[in-house]
């Protein structure tokens, strides 16, 4: 083993973990090979699918292209960390009610985009959801229905 | 791979001179893109977040001085940028989506020197000057000598960039930076940059800057004084236009062919002129 290897604690879906990490490793290599949470997708590895996409204190980022080692002290949150135990969170409950989804591929990243927008623009116009859905790419759904699940969400906020 | 963050500019000059072959890394966007294609793997990685007095957009007497840290979604949001300094502004709400907003850095945006990127253009139109610390302290280089060739700027070994000042520019001046995409959120196919000032319908003042259609940003002083009191005519914008064409040295890759680069040149100054006729 590398004696490059630093101990770092990272704080993810809440709870502090502490890791022995290389300086290279992204937090996509972490939360996946070391923490065994696969619900983030390694699709490009190069930033642009949006597959792996985790929230760091609330903002959406590319997994694939943070280093865990600049994440300690942040707040981390994964897929696994959006539902409520076996309580789905609303925008993962609309997923699944409009069929959001048909491989799953993009979903943890789509779910985690979603949340975050719409926390901070809870009455978006539908251009406002695709454009923040815009780094996010599905090869299957043709976006619509993720497009009417996030109103459907929203209208539900403002009702 | 080694991981040092440092927590003033001396340190971190220190790490880079002390460790063999240490990279900057600032959003990383870049680089660990490039790690994880294999381009590149340092052997020690300087992280900058923690690095203080680097970070955020304040004013003074001159204009503005940006922080190498600022990540582009700070940019983007910000009220700073009034007058001509806009066109930065605009940049930064054309890059990518919002998430690589969220990670990418200013700094990191430039010292990476893509040519198809959109600060190295807004900041030669805004007349910028970058701030460059070293060994030997600190030393400004303008925007206009800042790129060197495809990926290579005048940043010397153990030097890193700690800000950008912008000057306030004519009081009275616009800007506006407008790209050709393949799809939304790429890089540019060509990009331009433009400040213009304007005095009833006559235009005052005029800084042009080309993206992607050489290695390094385009500006020609003959191309803004072309510009410069004229009534910005199709003739004039055409004739502008005509020496950039001229002064490139496009290449043709995924993104277009070096015709095609060749041919948007006049029409994206003519989009940005408009525009900026419309804002003024
Ligand atoms: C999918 C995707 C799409 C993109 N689209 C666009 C686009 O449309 N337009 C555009 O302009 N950009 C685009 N980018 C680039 C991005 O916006 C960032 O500008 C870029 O990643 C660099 O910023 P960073 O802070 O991440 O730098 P990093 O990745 O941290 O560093 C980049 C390089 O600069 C060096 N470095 C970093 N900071 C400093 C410093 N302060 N001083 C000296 N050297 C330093 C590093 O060693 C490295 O070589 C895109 C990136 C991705 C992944
Ligand atoms: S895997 Fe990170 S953006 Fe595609
Ligand atoms: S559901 Fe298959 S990629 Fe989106």
């Amino acid at each position: 083993m590398s004696t490059d290897k630093q101990v770092i604690t990272l704080n993810i879906n809440g709870e502090s973990i502490e890791l022995l990490l290389d300086g290279g490793e992204t937090l996509l290599e972490t939360v996946r090979e070391q923490l065994g949470m696969t619900g983030s997708k390694r699709g490009c590895n190069q930033g642009v699918c949006g597959a792996c996409t985790m929230l760091v204190d609330g903002e959406p980022v590319r997994g694939c292209l943070a280093l865990s080692s600049a994440c300690s002290d942040r707040s981390i949150t994964t897929i696994e960390g959006i539902a409520d135990g076996l309580n789905l969170s609303p925008i993962q409950e609309a997923m699944v009610e409009h069929g959001g989804l048909q491989c799953g591929f993009c979903t943890s990243g789509m779910v985690l985009t979603l949340s975050a927008f719409l926390a901070e623009n809870p009455k978006p116009t539908r251009e406002q959801v695709r454009h923040a859905l815009s780094g996010n790419l599905c090869r299957c759904t043709g976006y619509t229905k993720i497009v009417h699940a996030a109103m459907h969400v929203a209208e539900a906020y403002s009702a | 791979m080694k991981y040092f963050e440092p927590t003033s500019i001396d340190e971190a000059v220190a790490i880079l001179a002390r460790e063999d072959d240490a990279r900057c890394v600032s959003g990383g966007a870049t680089l660990v893109a490039m790690m994880n294609a294999d381009l590149l793997s340092p052997s020690t990685l300087v992280g900058l977040r923690r690095v203080s007095g680097i970070e955020g957009i304040t004013k003074n007497q001159q204009g503005l001085r940006i922080g190498a840290m600022t990540t582009h979604a700070t940019i983007a949001k910000s009220g700073l940028f009034v007058a001509g300094m806009n066109v930065i502004n605009r940049a930064a709400n054309q890059i990518a989506h919002p998430p690589i907003r969220n990670m990418g850095t200013i700094g990191g945006s430039i010292s990476h020197a893509d040519p198809a990127a959109d600060f190295p253009t807004a900041l030669i139109a805004a007349n910028a000057s970058i701030e460059v610390s070293g060994m030997d302290g600190q030393r400004l280089i303008p925007a206009d000598e800042f790129f060197l060739g495809y990926y290579e700027t005048a940043v010397a070994e153990n030097e890193f960039v700690t800000a950008i000042l912008v000057p306030k520019g004519p009081e009275n001046a616009v800007g506006e930076h407008v790209k050709v995409t393949r799809v939304d959120g790429d890089f540019a196919t060509v990009s331009v940059s433009l400040v213009l000032a304007f005095n009833e319908n006559q235009c005052s003042y005029a800084r042009i800057a080309v993206g992607a259609v050489a290695a390094t940003p385009l500006h020609l002083d003959e191309a803004d004084a072309v510009l410069t009191d004229s009534a910005l005519t199709d003739e004039d914008i055409d004739n502008a236009a005509a020496l950039l064409v001229k002064a490139s040295d496009p290449i043709d890759d995924v993104r277009g062919s070096a015709n095609y680069r060749r041919a948007l040149i006049p029409r994206l100054l003519k989009r940005a002129v408009s525009l900026l006729k419309t804002d003024a």
